[in-house]
């Protein structure tokens, strides 16, 4: 199935989910769990913890299904959305931490180069693509760091051994030019 | 908002860069700011290009009996619900729920009308609401509001007390005197469907009770929000709220 047509097949299931139906969300499930396990796996790191942030989006979205409009935006999008949240408040709970232990590291591989690979893997057409391309690379590695990788202000200027402050000016100055460049 | 400062908290909201509480706040601001809506809309698709094609991880093979017997007996939230608990999180203060004041209120409002000090601000309420709702019942043939809202500050304390009609007419009793600054005035507005988006229902300039007549609208509803901004006189140029927001409440249909 190609991705726009999943687009639409996951928009309508999720009306379905809204209207308080479980094997919609059954449906949901098995078209999407894996590539959102992905998703949140790039965040978290551990695979256990990427499947348990999916479980609880699961959840989550069979209780909000209803604030779910797609007027703003498709059902997949606002899925990985949902994961993302849960993803991002499990790390910042401090769930992350617990990784440094050494004979981890190599199983858990790289947040930043998982960072770069998403970036390489951009379609060379897509607006999003050529407009990270127009950025200054610091200010591009900031923003793919912070989407991709879920990390903060403050990992990210360890990361790129930069000021907290200066890391701030780089994404704000980056959003609002990458946005000048997709609208 | 300008439009950089617009662009910048879209970024953060997208990027994941907000705390709890910036993103609940920002996910309330969607519902009254078209702009900020469609720049984040707009970002959110942009970058779901970084996850929509990534290879699926291996799902195992319980997991989806687990979420089932998660939601098994889990009620969905209504659209109502999810309103709710948007207002309370963009609040600091948990309201105790099992407390109503005298308008039967529940959360987030009741606990402000809870011991002395909601005894000072109900007097303050029946003094300033005089011919209104409350006594209005015993007088007879007065009009009475579809619904009443009590509009409150980032504080969680009342503002303004706004009585909604069926003829698209509100009466506004500031319970503050709200400083309007030379060359702005008090916008009023609500929202009754997404769609639409936030309607106006008129300006006024100085801190005094008022009724205003609205643009024709649906019947004003339960949970429907109202807000009272700050804009540049005579009113936003765009129709849509860009000042700062003042107070804000859900409306509730009034006992009877």
């Amino acid at each position: 199935m190609s991705a726009d047509n999943q687009d639409d097949a996951s928009t309508l299931l999720l009306e379905r989910v809204a209207a308080g139906d479980r094997t919609a969300l059954a449906e949901l499930f098995k078209l999407e769990a894996g590539r959102l396990i992905a998703v949140a796996r790039r965040i978290v790191r551990r695979a256990d913890l990427a499947e348990e942030a999916v479980q609880d989006a699961f959840v989550t979205i069979w209780r909000k299904a209803t604030m779910f409009d797609p007027m703003r935006g498709s059902g997949r999008a606002w899925m990985t959305r949902m994961v993302r949240n849960r993803a991002l408040n499990m790390v910042r709970d401090g769930q992350r931490m617990e990784f440094v232990e050494p004979q981890m590291l190599a199983e858990l591989g790289d947040a930043g180069s998982d960072a770069d690979l998403a970036y390489e893997a951009l379609p060379a057409a897509s607006d999003l693509r050529r407009c990270l391309d127009q950025l200054e690379p610091v200010r591009r590695r900031s923003i793919v760091l912070a989407y991709v990788g879920g990390f903060t202000h403050g990992e990210i200027a360890g990361r790129l051994k930069a000021p907290i402050g200066t890391v701030k000016a780089w994404i704000r100055r980056g959003v609002i030019a990458l946005q000048e460049c997709m609208s | 908002m300008s439009r950089e400062e617009r662009m910048a908290r879209a970024g953060d909201y997208v990027l994941g860069l907000m705390d709890e509480k910036e993103r609940t706040r920002a996910e309330r601001d969607m519902e009254v700011d078209a702009e900020f809506r469609d720049c984040v809309i707009h970002l959110a698709e942009r970058f779901h290009a970084f996850d929509k094609d990534v290879a699926p991880a291996e799902v195992p093979g319980d997991m989806w009996q687990t979420v089932a017997a998660r939601i098994a007996d889990m009620p969905q939230m209504t659209a109502a619900d999810i309103a709710r608990e948007r207002l309370d999180l963009t609040t600091l203060q948990a309201p105790d729920p099992s407390r109503k004041g005298i308008l039967q209120l529940k959360r987030p409002y009741a606990h402000q009308f809870a011991g002395w000090r909601g005894g000072l601000i109900a007097a303050c309420l029946i003094g300033a609401l005089g011919v209104g709702y409350l006594s209005g019942q015993a007088m007879g043939p007065a009009p009475e509001p579809v619904v009443v809202v009590v509009l409150a500050d980032e504080d969680n304390a009342p503002g303004a007390f706004v009585e909604a009609y069926g003829n698209d007419a509100v009466r506004i009793v500031p319970l503050v005197d709200f400083e309007v600054p030379q060359g702005k005035t008090l916008e009023v507005w609500t929202l009754y469907d997404r769609d639409v988006g936030p309607v106006s229902l008129g300006t006024f300039g100085r801190s005094t009770e008022i009724t205003l007549q609205g643009p024709d609208q649906p019947m004003p509803q339960p949970q429907q929000l109202y807000e009272i901004t700050l804009e540049d006189a005579p009113g936003s140029p765009v129709g849509r709220p860009t000042g700062p927001i003042l107070v804000k409440g859900l409306a509730v249909r009034p006992p009877r």
